[in-house]
């Protein structure tokens, strides 16, 4: 069972709180979601959107087809009718237009209500969430605990108030259309389900990763890990700085991490820009830092508010100079929460910056998770810190001492008798700065050996999903097309074609022979990626050798569908 | 025993006669007298000549990115603020590529010492002109005399709510020692800018030119006051630079304020966070 919800109208609506209450409903009633919104870099007016798929089984991207459509206004029917099949539901004020085709129509008369209970627009909402799922079989009361959850401060007349609006579009549906109510929505029982976009999965991993400082300046769609984090702070104790610039949060984290407490920082492209120089820096004076970078189509401001997989090279080469990072790609809110507990132990161990990154239909798309699952992951992680240590065994210290694997230990600051310098200029093993040729090399092998340590001890080879010996095809793909890919290969197994998926997440630097080990003249290999120059199949070439010819790329600042890449295959058959 | 040739390390490779000389020894005599010893302060050092003061004056310290040796002390004193946290940079730095951050530091009172190497000069790039220097002053960078007012650091400071605002002049030692231990014994943002002669690449504010043109504040002045503060701040158009604090006030500390740091026991040393529920029962 599957089928798909989709809630259209202005901008200022309110269409993002209504779709995540629809998400939520739909899990406390025992299904799995994934919604995606679509809204555009203002405040009021122009249109947003914000659809659900629904399963009784696990599911990880939309679906192109809807089956209910909610029309707050005429343009949600207009930009939406070619995705309607005869048996879609539409439900509209026939106050405001009259769908044209052959559709399951249902008109509500919103605006009568909205003059009736002489609410505002926003209000309209709870009544149009009240037929839907009056609609889909479902039950009021899951409806009527999240509006006590939601206005439990202010007071139970505003709780009253809103749980009569809610029944005013339910009881509506129930009478006026009796025979078109599909029971898809149907209690059932099920384990609890967590509902959490790729920002709340950072946001929680650093949490659980003892992250105790992250600054960030607000940029779209990195913004909710900055609130979402402070929202936590008075329960966590993290301090979290919402700094004056890009340019303040990393250098004061830097300072953070100089101090022993892990630190982080959130942005997307443009911010990005603005923080290499301190990458650089991390790099050079060896100290920890994760960098959430949550990708949106650029050049420069570009499109804000779309999803696209446009800054993985630069991820890759920011900052100049030569040292050691390490870009980390989680393909869903899952893979988000266990990457990011690891980036944090990564930074620890190899005293460099660690990014994680994601785009827009990662970080605000939400799925829906097993909560047991995420409480056992936190009851078994502990961090690792690696080399940081709170006393020098041996005196003097040498902050950046030459070792075999190239990490030394970082000594905590505040041991009495001791002390030493962070530096940003090249240094002797003491940490005072040098220009001499010797020094130099031997502390450009140090830094560099910290890869080869890394590739040894913590490089994880990309997952592959399906049978590679039976597949006519293998999709290689990175981040968050991996439930896109996954739902496609459902639909294309459904057809008789078998496929295989080598799913990405440990992207720089890359293990040849664990990689290649994967790759076969013989086999068919389709690239995908949400850009218009396959920088995955470039960042992959350049590390391997590997050279994939066949690709997918989509840059109009839309996510793929499942749809799309099984009709590709399927027309190239 | 403490004394100030513990902070030593490397012989300065400053020039003969330049202003950084006194500054350096004004610092470790300041935090000697105080009883600091290298294990119990931060220091973050800029980039340019007094940035170099890196390799001669101990501490657990970051010689960070041009500009950004505030932002990096801030976070240093949020991740351990029990340490006594300083910044030596240079006009370049602070208050020209560092001046967005300097502003906002102001206006947290974060509890920092930033101690600014004022030269109206970039020494380290060989002569360019900086943000403090006089409307007209003919440099490398500006052969025909720089366009822009020079900036006013002590008028900016007081006007963004920094809690103590300072100047010294390199050529007198004692007045350096004296203002930077004030400086150090100030809870919350403290500026001091040095006046500090460039004696290789500024040829018009010379030692000869600051006898001239600096007094030392009169004991009856008012530090309290902010309006005469801005006034005092506002003398150096007309070539006068008064030494001394121009003000100060008492006022909750940047970390005083995030309750997560009350208390002395540092972000750094506390336990790690374990009760999830209640932040994963948000996401049903």
């Amino acid at each position: 069972m599957k089928f798909s919800w989709k809630i259209g109208g202005e901008a200022g609506f309110g269409i993002m709180t209504i779709g995540l209450s629809f998400s939520k409903i739909a899990t406390r009633l025992g299904y799995q979601i994934y919604d995606y919104n679509e809204y555009p870099s203002l405040i009021r007016g122009g249109h947003n959107t914000y659809e659900v798929v629904v399963s009784d089984q696990k599911i990880s991207a939309g679906r192109w087809a809807i089956d209910c459509l909610v029309c707050l206004n005429k343009a949600t029917f207009d930009l939406d009718k070619h995705r309607l099949t005869p048996a879609s539901l539409v439900v509209y004020d026939p106050e405001e237009f009259e769908p044209e085709g052959n559709y399951q129509k249902i008109p509500v008369p919103f605006k009568k209500f909205k003059k009736e209970w002489q609410v505002q627009q926003l209000m309209v909402n709870t009544i149009a969430l009240g037929a839907s799922l009056a609609l889909l079989g479902g039950e009021l009361q899951f409806f009527y605990d999240l509006i006590n959850q939601q206005f439990g401060k202010k007071g139970q007349e505003v709780i009253n108030f809103n749980e009569k609006l809610a029944k005013v579009g339910f009881d509506y549906v129930q009478k006026a259309f009796p025979n078109q109510i599909k029971p898809l929505l149907i209690k059932r029982e099920a384990s609890q389900k967590l509902v959490m976009v790729g920002n709340d999965a950072f946001s929680l991993g650093a949490a659980i990763a003892d992250c105790r400082f992250y600054a960030a300046y607000p940029m779209t769609p990195s913004s909710t890990v900055l609130t979402t984090l402070a929202s936590w702070q008075s329960q966590t104790g993290m301090v979290v700085r919402h700094s004056e610039d890009e340019l303040a949060a990393v250098n004061t984290a830097l300072g953070t991490a100089f101090t022993g407490v892990r630190s982080a920082v959130g942005t997307s492209g443009g911010g990005f820009a603005l923080m290499t120089e301190a990458l650089s820096f991390a790099g050079i004076a060896e100290i920890p830092l994760v960098v959430y970078l949550a990708q949106r189509p650029g050049p420069a401001t570009g499109m804000p508010t779309w999803t696209e997989q446009g800054d993985l090279l630069f991820a890759v080469f920011a900052g100049h100079g030569e040292f050691p990072k390490i870009i980390l790609a989680p393909g869903d809110v899952e893979e988000t929460v266990i990457l990011t507990t690891k980036a944090f132990d990564l930074a620890d161990i190899y005293q460099t910056p660690v990014i994680v990154i994601t785009d827009k239909s990662l970080a605000e798309s939400h799925l829906s998770l097993e909560k047991s699952a995420v409480q056992t992951f936190i009851s078994k992680y502990k961090p690792d810190y690696g080399k940081i240590i709170k006393r020098a065994d041996s005196l003097p210290y040498l902050r950046y001492q030459l070792t075999p694997d190239g990490i030394s230990p970082q000594l905590i600051p505040g041991q009495k008798g001791v002390f030493y310098q962070a530096n940003s200029y090249e240094h002797l093993e003491d940490g005072h700065t040098t220009e001499d040729a010797a020094a130099r090399v031997a502390q450009v092998k140090k830094r560099s050996q910290k890869t080869v340590t890394y590739l040894k001890n913590h490089f994880h080879a990309p997952a592959v999903y399906g049978d590679m010996a039976q597949a006519k095809a293998v999709f290689v793909s990175w981040g968050g097309n991996k439930g896109v890919i996954v739902e496609a290969q459902k639909i294309l197994s459904d057809q008789g074609l078998a496929t295989a998926f080598i799913h990405f997440t440990h992207l720089f630097p890359m293990d040849v022979s664990q990689v290649s080990a994967l790759f076969n003249s013989s086999r068919r290999y389709v690239l995908i990626e949400n850009n218009s120059q396959a920088q995955f199949g470039q960042l992959l070439r350049m590390q391997t050798g590997i050279d994939i010819k066949e690709k997918i790329l989509k840059y109009d600042g839309r996510p793929f569908w499942p749809e799309e890449i099984a009709q590709y295959l399927i027309s190239q058959k | 025993m403490i004394d100030s040739l513990s902070f030593d390390a490397y012989t300065p490779t400053w020039c003969p006669g330049c202003g950084d000389w006194s500054i350096r020894i004004g610092i470790k005599t300041a935090l000697t007298q105080l009883g600091y010893d290298p294990s119990k302060v931060f220091i973050t050092f800029d980039i340019g000549c007094s940035g170099n003061m890196n390799d001669f004056l101990s501490g657990y310290a970051m010689h960070t990115l041009h500009g950004r040796a505030v932002p990096s002390a801030i976070g240093m004193k949020i991740g351990n603020h029990n340490v006594k946290t300083i910044v030596i940079g240079g006009d370049g730095g602070i208050y020209g590529e560092g001046g967005n951050h300097f502003l906002h530091a102001c206006r947290g009172n974060h509890d920092v010492t930033v101690i600014v190497h004022d030269n109206m000069v970039y020494g380290l790039t060989t002569g360019q002109v900086a943000p403090t220097a006089k409307k007209g002053y003919k440099s490398k960078s500006t052969p025909l005399g720089i366009i822009e007012v020079p900036l006013n650091p002590l008028a900016l400071a007081v006007s963004q709510g920094a809690t103590f605002v300072a100047q010294a002049f390199a050529g007198d030692l004692n007045n350096v020692i004296d203002t930077v231990k004030k400086g150090l014994q100030h809870r919350g943002f403290s500026l001091i800018n040095l006046l500090q002669p460039c004696v290789t690449f500024n040829k018009i504010n010379t030692y000869q030119y600051y006898l001239k043109h600096v007094y030392k504040l009169p004991g009856e002045y008012d530090k309290s006051n902010l309006k005469e503060a801005m006034n005092k701040a506002l003398e150096v158009n007309e070539e006068k630079f008064p030494l001394g604090v121009l003000y100060q006030a008492e006022k909750p500390t940047f970390h005083e304020q995030l309750p997560q740091l009350v208390g002395n026991m540092p972000l750094v040393d506390r336990t790690r966070y374990t009760a999830f529920d209640p932040l994963i029962n948000e996401f049903i």
